[in-house]
């Protein structure tokens, strides 16, 4: 069993971060809380209109949306990748690892338009689907929910791949070789062993990449043609375009929260040390 | 919406000065100004020098360098004040977080006039001083209480020539009209002007259109939502929806539309008719650091038409004084928002209206469009 108290000079050594983020980002975030008390005026009035506002509420319930779609799509492909990276050959192996890191090295403004140009009516692939003879008028894409979702997921696929990858490496081998002892086929033995025994590295993946994808801002902008506007943008909106404190501030608070709840469910669930592996 | 606007003119300078537009004859002034400022320059390291500072904020990039040039280096010369060029965007959000720090690092904002008003309302701006700036050298029914007029630009219909042959679109009722021109459209994300405009194509005569309704606006871009291939966010994006064919027509800015003609060898064309008009101004926050007085006396240094020409050959921006109109060479004209010949086919936003009602309007359109 691991320790729960931390070595007296590891906590000296931290104390400077500590004090670091405190002021950084603890301080200025109570002032962040204070505006959605009080601005305009003192009550709760901003998180009123947070449970009434139809702009406010279509936004939430499209994040989700989006959110939930881009976490299954992701923890499905991370899966499959960290399958290839942990049990495939070697040249399989080398193959997942530039899956995994080169999107990493790549800026997201780079992929959002990459994606774009891939994308569009006249990107590669309507073009390509065009030229077969598949497609008569070119398909839509992007500039839509669908373009927010294929980017995104984009974009979240490695930070799913190592907790699922983690969970596969820990598996006992043992297990895999006794049900094949006991007679399971090979489907049978991943659906009903080797999937259920890398559950943790799921839900841990998709708690990750969820809490993730609640804050993004700049693809969903690019690749969403205006129509897909996240809750991030819609604080962008009420801080600097209309200007409106009170509410963004409540609506930040709120998404604060819901990922703070989130992140305690992912700590309690997994914790950090075995994600990392 | 306009510090997207003012964002985008720095694109489209970077894009200038990358294919070497710049007329000799323009880069010779640019540089003759330059090096005028350069001994004052020198001279103004001083610790006396320090407190003659007057900072400017714009929208970063290389308009630093144009309004630098343009504004910033001339008035040194004059006066010995150094103008100090911040990029980081003086959104309506920004000014008021610099109002309420009791201490603004900020002198001069590149802002909205209808955030100016708005703000000035709420008493976090200066009153223009209009004995130092001169109501004279702005054009009439462009000087605002706590902001005046520096440059226009407008929200213009630009079209696929190839797609639509000799038949061009007339007006807003053309834009909408989806059977006399098939084809998608783009619209703006942020609202402005596509109110108007939807207005304009419903039939509202355009000496009606405010106070806008915006009830008939909203429901007019409804029923329109799927000929709308997207809502651009940028004016690069409004760009390469138009080169790339994806929208047939669109609403954009007129600074981007004779980019865009440029680029596409006329390809793409653009209209004045029922353009909307859109003001830019500059605009002191209360208590800035560099004086109420000196800031004043740079926005009138700032109405001066050569500078403003600067402006115009940099960026496209219609230059706030009509003296400018007669310095803009003839083959230039037709690209000036408010040369004469333009101005009268345009509609201007009403910026009173706009600081009452842009917020709760902006919620609303973007509710529609991402429903």
């Amino acid at each position: 069993m691991r320790s729960h108290f931390i070595h007296p000079g590891a906590a000296l050594l931290l104390a400077p971060l500590l004090a670091f983020l405190g002021l950084a980002y603890g301080i200025p975030f109570l002032g962040v809380v204070k505006w959605s008390f009080t601005l305009p005026e003192l009550g709760l009035g901003q998180y009123g209109t947070l449970l009434t506002d139809p702009l406010v509420q279509s936004v939430f319930v499209r994040t989700f949306r989006i959110c939930a779609l881009v976490t299954l799509a992701s923890v499905t492909a991370a899966y499959v990748i960290a399958y290839v990276w942990v049990r495939g050959t070697t040249g399989q192996r080398l193959a997942a690892e530039y899956c995994i890191l080169v999107p990493f090295w790549i800026s997201v403004l780079t992929r959002a338009f990459g994606w774009v140009a891939l994308l569009s009516n006249q990107g590669l692939i309507n073009t390509w689907l065009r030229a077969i003879g598949i497609l008569d008028e070119p398909l839509m894409l992007v500039r839509n929910e669908f373009g927010v979702i294929v980017g995104m997921a984009h974009f979240l696929i490695p930070f799913a791949v190592f907790p699922i990858a983690s969970a596969m490496r820990n598996l006992d081998e043992r297990v895999l070789l006794a049900a094949r002892g006991m007679g399971g086929g090979r489907a049978r033995i991943f659906w009903s062993v080797f999937v259920p025994m890398t559950m943790p590295g799921i839900i841990g993946a998709a708690l990750i990449v969820f809490v993730f994808a609640l804050g993004f801002f700049v693809t969903p902008s690019i690749l969403g043609g205006g129509r897909s506007v996240m809750v991030a943008e819609l604080v962008y909106l009420r801080i600097f375009q209309s200007p409106d404190w009170g509410l963004g501030a409540a609506i930040s608070i709120t998404l604060v929260v819901i990922v703070g709840l989130l992140s305690t469910a992912l700590y309690r669930y997994l914790r950090p040390a075995q994600m990392v592996g | 919406m306009n510090d997207a606007f003012q964002k985008d003119c720095l694109e489209i300078l970077a894009q200038r000065v990358k294919r070497g537009e710049i007329t000799r004859r323009r880069f010779a002034q640019l540089a003759g100004m330059l090096l005028a400022g350069a001994p004052l320059a020198l001279r103004s390291t001083g610790a006396a020098a320090e407190a003659k500072q007057l900072v400017f904020v714009n929208w970063g990039g290389d308009a630093v360098t144009a309004y630098d040039k343009a504004y910033g280096q001339p008035f040194q010369k004059e006066t010995g004040i150094s103008v100090k060029q911040d990029g980081s965007g003086p959104t309506e959000g920004a000014i008021i977080a610099q109002f309420k720090s009791g201490a603004p690092s900020w002198d001069i904002v590149d802002a909205d006039p209808f955030s100016a008003i708005s703000l000035g309302k709420q008493g976090m701006m200066e009153p223009i001083d209009y004995h130092v700036v001169d109501k004279n050298k702005t054009r009439k029914g462009f000087g605002w209480d706590y902001a005046a007029s520096t440059y226009f630009f407008s929200y213009v219909i630009a079209y696929d020539s190839e797609k639509y042959g000799k038949e061009a679109p007339k007006g807003m009722a053309d834009f909408f009209d989806v059977k006399k021109f098939p084809g998608k459209r783009s619209l703006y994300k942020w609202g402005a002007a596509m109110w108007e405009a939807a207005l304009l194509g419903d039939g509202v005569a355009p000496e009606k259109l405010y106070p806008l309704d915006l009830k008939r606006a909203h429901d007019k871009i409804s029923a329109f939502k799927e000929n709308v291939v997207a809502y651009w966010g940028g004016g690069s994006e409004s760009q390469s929806l138009l080169l790339n064919g994806e929208a047939s027509m669109a609403i954009i800015w007129s600074t981007r539309a004779s980019l865009i003609e440029q680029d596409s060898g006329g390809r793409i064309k653009f209209i004045w008719d029922q353009g909307l008009m859109s003001p830019g101004a500059m605009a002191v926050i209360k208590g800035n650091p560099g004086g109420r007085d000196n800031a004043m006396k740079f926005i009138a240094s700032a109405q001066d038409p050569q500078r403003q020409l600067v402006m115009f050959d940099m960026l496209g921006q219609g230059p706030a004084n009509p003296a400018t109109d007669a310095l803009i060479p003839a083959d230039k004209k037709r690209l000036n928002p408010v040369d004469p010949a333009n101005f009268s086919k345009q509609i201007p936003l009403d910026m009173d209206w706009y600081a009452a009602n842009y917020g709760p309007a902006l919620d609303a359109y973007t509710k529609i469009i991402s429903a």
